[in-house]
């Protein structure tokens, strides 16, 4: 069941099956793999007996008050204080791991978290608190101190609790402890590799559309920057092609469209077009790009086919369509634009659209900046730009993606957990209970983790920034912010009252910084702004 | 009419110009949103565009042209009664009011039989189609709401959709029909959202190669045909190439009803029916919507009440190219009470007579009736077609 740690398996003890049989089933299958997780750290039988014998009793004792609450027929222990001070009684030796444990107040904390009894999840343990973020901090804390006994424990622990399949704090907890624990055994771009193969090997046209369109359907996460985006692309189109005079000859546009969500962006601008006026359609090409660091043949199946899928989807609606795929090999940044002919010879208008785009581009040296500046080149009509709202930059300024010290890898952890916590949360809340697509997304957030907590940063594809870091890019780039119109925000608004409760979209622009440090709308889940859409002319 | 007296002084057409001076010099693409109480008046030539309807604001040649000022059209409520002060938009109303108040009245007749001219107004607007006079409009009431939608502001809002109107009846008439409308694919998915109704359908398996190529053959004919009244299924029924072709296999119990969708049958006597088909869209076209969106969507809808039929025949017919359907039928797919896995599974086994396809086809768009009907055969005709490619994996997108 739990396939995130797949070591040689210990024999467990017989203090850890009496444990075990105090559990829910959940934490009791994972208990059994957990003891694969510290095949690893430990160097000796000697040092897992100790450890085992440190924590095996006192932990069995602390926790069963607490953990086994959902299905051992002891009471549910609101405190902890007492088992930790009856246990430091037992043997000397084990006193020193309470009193650490008893330092950084382990134990209170935890009262926190567990004494609120979980409305929705079986396992023993899933608090209502948010215990996840807690101890999944503690133990990052853990590793940039390189106190490896903490780590132990707190991975352990951790491991006892968390779960791909529980609820949002068990997922969270799952998905860092794997990023955690390839960081420690320093194996995170291999571990990536692995998670990328094993998707790769189910992705498939019908899996993917199924995924993207059942996501959209239920969460405003990605077609909150289609819509604005749509709308910003087409209004300026429009305005560009009558202002020109261009009426006695067709209109062409054409889109460079780079983004992750597989052209599900596009359907709704066909109609836009389609339904304008059936005379006089503009010819619509779009060049999408897709890169990867691997290209594998399974996506470049399912673009094929979407092409396909797009293009007759284009006859149906009577609009003249070009649709063309580059499959990019590497750092969008080396993408040569000029190649692709992307005005058609100077026929058409170009719009760029950066879907999730620009935090693909490697954070290391100025790549970013070069690449923004090989777009304004193109001297486009409208560039538009939907981001995830994280600071995940590596904190060095001026290296820019070198090995980032402790409190760069904190930052980022700190700032990876409170993205994705938002993430899951959301995920969890408006998916059914059980959805294969909303594991597909949560698997690849989970790669997405890894990339961020156990991957250098040059290397990585993953490091957003906040709306406020790329508006300067793009300013330095010579672009302009182009606010969204109202009719375009309209839609929007209209599209977020088509989905559950949560959801909000608020302006970008600051009320203390009138010149607008960041232009462009916000969509906050739960008052916490997770996506950014933006317009920007040269 | 107290109404020409006030604005004569603002009339800047003189009478001497007639309407249709202006008409050859000017490019009828312009298409109106949703004017359908614009009278048409007669017009020498039909102007050229791909829909059958001629445009609104081509007036008599010999009227009164009219142009009022902005503030005119978009006054309300400017005739009041002295005793309560409450405005009316017409003459006619008010003197009907002051009745009630036992006040002298006089309703003015229509004096159209003393060479009093048809009235018709232009838009003050300069940037407007209609401010020629060869493009104005017969109905003052048109006129204001015209204004009002191409100029005005826009006060009235959808709640559900982010759509904003300036005629507030406008407003009510959307209201009234947003959200209500369902979409369905061909794939059997129901959508209430139409963005997402549109993701799904752009890559939905439904969607047909074939299909989509006729639709770009056809577009010139078909383009502005999208909704096809139920009388004109009787003449197709009865169509002598169904005569024909139908030696071997008999027509179960016609189903009396008509379906709502005129099917068009395909096969290799699609060039036959070519022109067939040209002349009933032609002929039926009165009540299509002249709104693009509408077509536009109907396009999406049209493919898809359509598809289940065609596709099936058309995987199994020979070149792949023999789709005879169009995007002219969008009825309501709602009110058609098929069953999308007997009709596919149905029609899907009995590809590759296309003689049997047409009918079968018809059947299907007879209703259930004969689709249970025929499905008996179907078992007849599955154990033929045991080794053809199961088409309903094509297709069958739940």
């Amino acid at each position: 069941m739990d396939t995130l740690f797949r070591l040689v398996s210990l024999q467990s003890s017989d203090q850890q099956s009496s444990f075990n049989s105090s559990r829910t089933s959940s934490s009791s299958r994972s208990s059994k793999a957990n003891h694969q997780l510290f095949h690893h750290p430990f160097q000796n039988q000697q040092e897992l007996d100790k450890y085992r014998e440190e924590c095996g009793n006192n932990y069995h004792l602390c926790v069963d008050e607490d953990f086994s609450s959902s299905s051992s027929s002891k009471h549910l222990q609101p405190h902890l204080s007492t088992p930790p001070t009856a246990a430091t009684t037992t043997t000397a030796s084990t006193t020193h791991v309470l009193f650490e444990l008893a330092d950084f107040s382990f134990p209170p904390d935890l009262n926190i978290d567990f004494a609120s009894p979980s409305s929705s999840s079986s396992a023993a343990g899933g608090g209502g608190g948010r215990w996840a973020a807690q101890l999944l901090l503690e133990c990052a804390r853990a590793v940039a101190a390189r106190d490896s006994q903490r780590v132990q424990q707190l991975m352990w622990m951790l491991n006892e609790l968390a779960s791909p399949y529980g609820d949002t704090e068990q997922k969270v907890a799952s998905y860092f402890l794997q990023a955690l624990f390839a960081r420690l055994t320093s194996a995170g771009p291999r571990t990536l590799r692995t998670l990328a193969a094993a998707s790769d090997r189910t992705c498939s046209f019908d899996s993917t559309r199924r995924t993207a369109l059942r996501f959209q359907e239920l969460s405003p996460w990605s077609s909150f920057g289609h819509v604005a985006a749509n709308g910003a692309i087409l209004e300026s189109f429009l305005d560009a092609a009558a202002g020109g005079g261009g009426s006695p000859q067709p209109q062409r546009l054409h889109i460079l469209d780079l983004s992750n969500t597989f052209c599900t962006q596009w359907p709704t601008l066909l109609e836009a077009l389609a339904t304008r006026s059936a005379d006089d359609t503009p010819h619509l090409s779009i060049t999408t790009v897709v890169s990867s660091a691997s290209p594998s043949a399974a996506v470049q199946r399912v673009m094929r086919e979407i092409g396909q899928r797009m293009e007759k989807f284009a006859r149906l609606m009577g609009v003249p369509f070009k649709f063309n795929v580059i499959h990019h090999a590497g750092d969008l940044s080396e993408l040569d634009l000029d190649r692709l002919d992307l005005r058609e010879g100077g026929s058409a208008l170009l719009a760029v659209n950066c879907v999730n785009a620009l935090h693909s581009v490697s954070p290391a040296g100025s790549r970013r900046d070069l690449f923004i500046a090989a777009l304004r080149r193109l001297q486009p009509l409208i560039v538009t730009v939907v981001e995830e709202e994280a600071d995940l930059q590596p904190a060095s300024a001026g290296d820019g993606g070198g090995e980032e010290g402790e409190e760069g890898f904190l930052k980022v952890f700190r700032e990876s957990l409170r993205f994705f916590s938002a993430y899951f949360d959301s995920l969890e809340e408006s998916f059914p209970r059980t959805s294969n697509e909303r594991l597909a997304l949560e698997r690849a957030a989970g790669r997405a983790v890894v990339d961020l907590v156990a991957c250098p940063a040059a290397e990585s594809a993953e490091r957003r920034e906040t709306a406020a870091g790329w508006s300067l890019r793009m300013r330095a780039a010579g672009f302009a912010p182009a606010a969204f119109s109202e009719d375009v925000a309209d839609d929007v608004r209209a599209l977020l009252r088509r989905y559950r409760e949560g959801w909000s979209m608020r302006s970008a622009e600051e009320a203390d910084d009138p010149g607008g440090a960041a232009p462009g709308i916000f969509l906050a889940w739960k008052d916490q702004p997770v996506v950014w859409a933006s317009a920007w002319k040269p | 009419m107290s109404n020409s007296t006030s604005i004569s002084e603002e009339a800047s057409v003189s009478s001497e110009m007639r309407a249709h001076d202006f008409s050859k010099s000017l490019s009828s693409l312009f298409t109106p949103i949703t004017p359908p109480h614009h009278q048409q008046q007669q017009q020498e030539p039909q102007p050229k565009s791909k829909k059958k309807r001629s445009q609104p604001g081509n007036p008599d040649p010999d009227a009164e042209v009219i142009a009022l000022s902005p503030k005119t059209l978009m006054a309300t409520n400017r005739f009041v009664c002295e005793i309560c002060n409450k405005g009316f938009q017409r003459d006619q109303n008010l003197q009907l009011h002051r009745r009630g108040h036992n006040l002298p009245w006089k309703l003015r007749q229509r004096s159209s039989k003393d060479g009093a001219r048809k009235r018709v107004y232009v838009c003050p607007e300069p940037t407007c189609v209609h401010h020629h006079p060869s493009r104005a409009l017969g109905d003052l009431t048109g006129i204001k709401k015209h204004y009002s939608r191409k100029h005005g502001e826009k006060k009235w809002r959808c709640d559900r959709c982010s759509k904003i109107y300036a005629v507030h009846s406008d407003w009510k008439a959307h209201v009234k029909t947003c959200g209500t409308r369902e979409y369905r694919c061909d794939c059997g998915a129901l959508f209430s959202r139409k963005d997402s109704f549109i993701t799904h359908r752009a890559f939905c398996d439904a969607l047909a190669e074939e299909n989509a190529r006729l639709i770009a053959a056809n577009t010139d004919a078909s383009a502005a045909a999208t909704m096809i009244p139920t009388t004109i299924n009787p003449p197709l029924l009865h169509h002598p190439l169904y005569h024909s072709s139908s030696s071997s296999y008999s027509l179960p119990n016609p189903n009396p009803n008509p379906s709502p969708y005129q099917l068009k049958p395909e096969g290799p006597s699609r060039s036959l029916l070519h022109p067939y088909y040209l002349h009933h869209l032609q002929t039926t076209t009165t009540s299509s919507s002249s709104s693009p969106h509408l077509s536009a969507t109907a396009l999406l809808q049209g493919a898809s009440t359509m598809d289940p039929i065609t596709t099936s025949s058309a995987a199994g017919a020979a070149g792949g190219g023999q789709r005879g359907c169009s995007m002219s039928d969008a009825g309501d797919p709602s009110a058609w009470p098929r069953s999308d896995n007997l009709t596919r599974d149905f029609l899907g086994a009995v590809a590759g007579e296309t003689g049997e396809e047409e009918l079968l086809s018809l059947t299907g768009a007879l209703g259930l009736d004969l689709v249970t009907a025929a499905s008996r055969d179907r078992r007849d005709h599955s154990k033929r077609f045991a080794g053809f490619p199961p088409v309903t994996e094509t297709w069958g997108d739940r």
